[in-house]
């Protein structure tokens, strides 16, 4: 270890500067936002995102250590402490699951049929542009699984021949976008069905799809969050037999 | 005495919060079992830590055994907070930067084009799934925005 990283170490290797970092960007992206009238690229999510990474980067090569390095020691002991708070902000959305239950009671059949065949079509989808854009199995396996979260997809992708990196990415990606796009997306394809828009952003953006649903309505926030757990439960099953049936596992 | 009677009825119709260190001793709870359940399922079937607790407090809330005032004010607070919880998984991005030079665009390309895929192959197939029951079989598919009181 050189002078520099004892140094670094010494003054940024307490899990406070990531926190402060992340505050401090969250708070600039929100400033952002209100300025810029709301202007989707200025979400504060992926304001922070972006920022960060810049900054992390910009102060490793300042202080002439490698990137990855920086980020390990200088600001994931703080991340870790925030990305821990996923943890009950996840079991959290059973209290607008639990509201809506009239919807669940009434729903269940079409709530389970339209996450299993919804899908499966997309499956087919992203195997087949995965495919026309020229990547090989290893990156299509590392694609399939990104409906579910993270905890569920990396295993799963690792099973079926895929990097479990690239499909964290893919579904941390998942969520920024659709915090950033779901408003967009939702006008410009008529989505109007609650009960649609929740399983569809549940499902497309995670537990950051599910905030965003909860804005829209409580109807959408109840679905998406029964998204959330039930793709997940669907992906275990329905992903490594799609794999094998496409002949990705040999 | 007519006023002194009202208040009390009101104050008895309105739902008590619990206090707050309550609320998120419920949530610890609710992790902790969780985190006892979680590694019981197979390594080719994972249902992580998170996933457990939110059945499990949704069954909680169903079955009557905790009570939604009891939990409600903190759970509203964690989901405010999801978008600045997320910052740091952004970021983790960082680590990745060598996977995004060796892959190049063409895997931001393919993930930006699954998640708008999944979003709305997801709302569509809800959308006819209900469509069918209203046609077919001509059922109520009418859903209040808001849930009632």
């Amino acid at each position: 270890m050189t002078a520099t990283q004892t140094t670094i170490l010494a003054y940024l290797g307490t899990p406070i500067f990531g926190i402060c970092l992340s505050i401090a960007l969250f708070l600039f992206g929100q400033w952002l936002f209100k300025i810029g009238k709301g202007f989707f690229l200025f979400q504060p999510l992926f304001v922070g995102m972006v920022l960060g990474i810049f900054v992390l980067w910009l102060m490793a090569k300042a202080f002439g250590v490698d990137v990855t390095w920086f980020y390990t020691n200088a600001y994931k002991p703080g991340g870790d402490i925030i990305f821990w708070f996923l943890n009950p902000a996840t079991i959290a959305f059973a209290v607008p699951l639990y509201k809506r239950n009239d919807i669940v009671k009434r729903f269940w059949f079409e709530i389970i049929i339209s996450l299993i065949i919804g899908l499966f079509i997309s499956l087919f989808i992203i195997y087949g542009v995965s495919k026309l854009m020229g990547m090989d199995n290893n990156g299509i396996a590392s694609m399939l699984p990104q409906a579910a979260t993270t905890a569920i997809a990396m295993p799963i992708s690792g099973a079926i021949g895929g990097t479990p990196a690239i499909t964290a990415m893919a579904c941390i990606l998942n969520a920024v976008l659709i915090y950033a796009l779901a408003t967009w997306l939702i006008k410009i394809f008529h989505l109007t069905e609650p009960i649609g828009q929740g399983l569809g952003l549940g499902t497309a953006g995670h537990t950051v799809g599910s905030a965003k649903a909860l804005q829209l309505s409580s109807a959408a926030g109840a679905m998406a969050a029964i998204a959330v757990v039930i793709i997940s439960i669907v992906v275990d099953l329905v992903v490594p037999t799609f794999a094998n049936f496409m002949g990705l596992i040999k | 005495m007519a006023d002194k009677a009202n208040v009390t009825q009101a104050t008895q119709d309105e739902k008590k919060d619990a206090p707050i260190l309550v609320q998120m001793g419920i949530f610890a709870g609710v992790l902790f079992v969780s985190s006892l359940i979680s590694p019981l399922f197979p390594p080719t079937f994972p249902v992580p830590v998170p996933v457990v607790g939110l059945i499990l407090l949704y069954l909680l809330l169903t079955l009557h055994i905790v009570k939604v005032e009891w939990v409600e004010k903190f759970a509203t607070f964690m989901i405010s907070m999801i978008a600045f919880l997320f910052v740091p998984s952004g970021i983790q991005l960082t680590a990745s930067l060598d996977i995004m030079k060796a892959q190049g665009l063409q895997i931001i390309i393919a993930i930006v084009i699954s998640t708008v895929v999944l979003l709305i192959v997801i709302a569509y197939t809800t959308s006819f799934f209900i469509w069918i029951r209203k046609t077919v079989f001509h059922g109520d598919v009418s859903v209040s925005s808001e849930a009632k009181k």
